[in-house]
């Protein structure tokens, strides 16, 4: 009885805590959403169904000419690419202890000058257009995050008042160029971008099925692997870890704490910039003027609900993605607003943020049944029945 | 015991993997000053914490007045007319003094019969008669961020009195203050004993207890060992009983040898950041086998000086060498590499990274160079291999080896950890700033001893400390800070106490 009452407990505290902390963060959303869709009358498992269906996880039940399950699923590892990418910028950041919430500033800087510079060059072909914008996309993003760096360590601006200001001015600056020259009168967004120099390739055609097939998911694995690598084996991510848990006791251990904030936030802003290409010249072909990209803050959820560990992430990306990919479907075939994926995402960001409060209230727990315990043994064997219950 | 205000009855309290407290009793009359003496981790805060609310215990009962009361929170304890200082004050630092004071017991009114209101002018008052009462001059409109660390416990055992509390509990008091401030509180202490307050004192310092407490009970790995009336008592029994085992107050120290200059600081001034001299015009030269001890008040200037010659804050004129090469403008690094260790003295703010694990923090040192890491990868046998080398040679107690996380571990761990990795450097110069503060005698015993180890070794120790005594046991040679300026620079066995004491007053010519 007992035994079955500690098994959370248990899990909370153990050594996996907090990947059991994301997945308990993930049930109590699917509770929180169903209730939610409760009170306006819909059935939850029906919403949750297609959801999945609108990312292609499971069939639909019909599908229009030349598109099939494949395409759904192509369709969400597009948009998946970029928000692995926008969490990972968000965790380099994080873990100097610098909050970088414009990545959506960051993101629509570097998608912008790609745009203007490479999609719209119709002389280039894909062999050099593609690596040009990936090339744009790490610059335009590094240099903004090298900026917001210089702005903290020189003239000591919190990172969240300059990043705010920044998404600001790079929204409207971008969205005032956009409606000057660059803009479709059809749409009223940006011209689209060539096929040369899209990171997704259109139309392929897979088993009959038409398809998109997302270059940049590779890169977004491929950064994962980078970032993990750099905080798990390298002297500079060590750094950057010791920066973020306690500055004054890394200026005194001789950490260069300026240089390593710059270099930090530079990282963070290059992926930043790498999720802005394969999100504007990926996943949409067009700039929307005067919109910063959802994607940018609800990588802050993802990156949370990874608990900020890199690979984590991917498939914290992949819980996220599946309600904002998905809604769209869910919305028309069951009725609910799509904007019920957002908030979704808000519940889970809620839960994920109660990630610490959740493991003191298990090791409270556990703490109280070894209280009861009468008559108590030593300290010693009492820990010993622990492990084995484990 | 029926003349007992207050009685502790068999408590037992556990944490997991600990037993904190293991069936306690005591009991405490009416008027008395009641000592808790007990090396770091001996129980003597939880119990207290117990008495005061904030856990409640296991098994074992509370008396008040010889009723049995139970304690749910601080609110019920301070209902029967208990408070406490903690070691840590509980202030709202951009509130007034007065406002901290009646912080949730505000003299309410109300406006035109209707409007709530609360009557600052009176709380001001009530606090300025309360100060002079007691002898704990307070100005009640001071901001708490403006006023220093006395004031600030001056306006703890305000806050008590002010809500009429007859047992008052002082967890390690005088931790945080300088002698001339300790001789003040234990004054204060005795004025309200005087006033018929019970008092309760949480200490590890066996000659406060010998100055002002009644009795004294001794606890050690949260077990009640006995208690003593402190006039029938000496302090060696007592320091006996404390650490279990027989207790030597004196290092044996050998003859000084001294060699080459390791460290010369020449009129070395700093600012702060209000661009105002904090260190004037010091000079002075440390050679290897020499203890260099900076006596001094705190807030002198000893710390900036510490800063300056580690690299962590700029001089804003004079020198610094080391081994003979100026380092005045080199970064911190450079100077570590050169040949210097610091332990800081604040250990988890500076000292160590707390939320790292043992591991990381006795490397960071060394985590840049082979075999920690070559061109850039690190290389984790090599941090294990040496912390568990570290944890054996400076004997650090960690109960999860060296994955244990810093900040879980006790102070005197902290320190050991720190200690051991600043010595395994084998560097010319060591900083030590307040290197035993806060820290139970064992583990006092074992730092001194390590600081004289090094000196023999050769090794230049500058050592800076508030406590004299650290000072006159420790020093070859001792400087007297006085307003960032060095008062005096004397061999050792040249300065009685009394003569130091008086330069740390400002008194030119002793």
């Amino acid at each position: 009885m007992r035994k079955k009452d500690l098994f959370l407990a248990r899990r909370l505290t153990g050594r996996y805590a907090s990947l059991w902390v994301s997945v308990l963060a993930i049930l109590l959303m699917l509770v929180t959403a169903s209730i939610l869709l409760l009170l306006i009358g819909k059935d939850p498992l029906a919403a949750f169904r297609s959801f999945l269906q609108g990312c292609g996880m499971i069939p639909k039940a019909k599908y229009g000419g030349g598109s099939g399950q494949l395409t759904d699923l192509m369709d969400f590892l597009n948009y998946l690419a970029p928000m692995i990418l926008a969490s990972l910028a968000f965790i380099t950041a994080f873990r100097a202890g610098l909050f970088n919430i414009g990545i959506s500033g960051q993101m629509l800087l570097a998608g912008f000058t790609a745009t203007v510079i490479v999609g719209y060059n119709k002389a280039l072909s894909a062999a050099v257009a593609k690596p040009l914008v990936l090339l744009i996309g790490l610059a335009v993003g590094g240099l903004t995050g090298v900026l917001i760096g210089f702005l903290k360590y020189r003239f000591n601006i919190h990172e969240v008042v300059s990043t705010i200001m920044l998404n600001y001015i790079i929204s409207y600056l971008t969205g005032f160029l956009i409606n000057s020259n660059y803009v479709d009168m059809m749409t009223r967004n940006s011209k689209v971008c060539t096929p040369e120099a899209r990171l997704t390739l259109t139309n392929v055609m897979i088993g009959g099925l038409k398809c998109k097939i997302p270059l940049s998911l590779v890169l977004a694995i491929l950064i994962a692997l980078l970032v993990s690598f750099l905080f798990r084996k390298t002297v500079l991510g060590f750094e950057i870890k010791a920066v973020g848990m306690n500055r004054r006791c890394s200026e005194y251990t001789g950490i260069r704490v300026s240089r390593t904030i710059l270099l930090s936030m530079g990282f963070s802003g290059a992926i930043a910039g790498l999720a802005g290409v394969a999100y504007y010249m990926g996943y949409t072909n067009s700039i929307i003027p005067k919109a910063l990209p959802g994607m940018g803050y609800d990588s802050i959820s993802v990156a949370l609900l990874g608990s900020g560990a890199p690979i984590g992430s991917i498939f914290a990306a992949v819980i996220v993605s599946l309600f904002q990919q998905g809604a769209n479907y869910m919305s028309s075939s069951i009725g609910v607003a799509k904007e019920i994926a957002s908030l979704i995402t808000g519940i889970l960001l809620l839960f994920a943020a109660c990630g610490n409060y959740m493991k003191y209230l298990a090791e409270r727990r556990i703490q109280q049944a070894a209280d009861t315990m009468q008559p108590s043994p030593a300290p010693g064997e009492q820990e010993d029945k622990e492990v084995k219950a484990l | 015991m029926n003349d007992c205000i207050v009685e502790l009855r068999h408590i037992t309290k556990r944490f997991p993997g600990i037993i904190a407290n293991d069936d306690v009793s005591i009991g405490i009359r009416k008027g008395e000053v009641y000592a808790l003496l007990g090396e770091n981790g001996a129980g003597k805060s939880t119990l207290m914490s117990i008495l005061f609310g904030i856990y409640e215990p296991d098994q074992g009962e509370i008396l008040v007045d010889g009723k049995p009361v139970t304690f749910h929170s601080s609110t019920d304890a301070a209902a029967c007319g208990i408070g406490m200082v903690h070691q840590h004050f509980k202030l709202v630092e951009p509130f007034t003094i007065a406002e901290n004071i009646v912080l949730g017991v505000e003299p309410k009114e109300k406006k035109l019969g209707v409007l709530p209101w609360v009557n600052m002018q009176k709380a001001n008052r009530q606090i300025s008669e309360l100060s002079r009462a007691y002898g704990l001059e307070v100005n009640p409109t001071d901001r708490i961020m403006d006023v220093p660390v006395s004031v600030r416990q001056r306006v703890e055992i305000l806050k008590m009195l002010y809500r009429g509390a007859e047992i008052m509990i002082f967890d390690e008091p005088t931790a945080v203050l300088t002698p001339q401030e300790i001789d003040f509180l234990l004054q204060i202490i005795d004025n309200l004993r005087r006033d018929g307050k019970t008092i309760i004192l949480i200490t590890h310092k066996i000659a406060e207890i010998m100055r002002i407490a009644d009795r004294c009970a001794i606890l050690r790995q949260g077990r009640l060992i006995g208690v003593r009336e402190v006039a029938g008592a000496s302090a060696q029994e007592l320091a006996d009983l404390m650490v279990g085992r027989q207790v030597q107050f004196t290092q044996e120290k050998t003859p000084p040898q001294y060699r080459e200059p390791v460290l010369e600081v020449q009129h070395l001034t700093v600012k702060n950041e209000h661009k105002y001299d904090v260190v004037r015009d010091v000079s002075f030269t440390i050679r290897g086998g020499e203890i260099f001890a900076i006596a001094g008040v705190s807030g002198n200037g000893q710390g900036e000086i510490a800063d300056a010659v580690a690299g962590l804050v700029k001089a804003a004129s004079g020198k610094v060498l080391l081994n003979g090469k100026d380092m005045t403008g080199s970064p911190v690094r450079e100077r570590t590499l050169a040949g210097m260790s610091y332990i800081p003295e604040d250990r988890l703010a500076t000292g160590t990274i707390p939320d790292m694990t043992l591991q990381d923090n006795l490397a960071l040192r060394e985590y840049f160079r082979p075999p920690f890491a070559r061109k850039g990868i690190l290389n984790q046998d090599a941090f294990r291999s040496y912390a568990e080398k570290l944890i054996g040679t400076y004997d650090i107690r960690c109960a999860q080896g060296p994955d244990t996380v810093i900040r879980s571990m006790s102070g005197g761990n902290q320190q050991k950890a720190i200690v051991g990795r600043e010595i395994e450097e084998q560097t010319n110069l060591i900083i030590f700033v307040q290197p035993t503060r806060g820290l139970d005698i064992g583990a006092i015993e074992n730092i001194h001893r390590q600081i004289l180890q090094e000196r023999e070794r050769g090794a230049a120790i500058l050592l800076i400390s508030l406590e004299l005594d650290e000072i006159m046991s420790l020093a070859d040679t001792i400087g007297v800070l006085y307003r960032g300026e060095m008062l005096k620079i004397e061999a050792a066995d040249r300065l009685s106490t009394q003569e130091v004491g008086r330069y740390m007053m400002g008194v030119k010519e002793a």
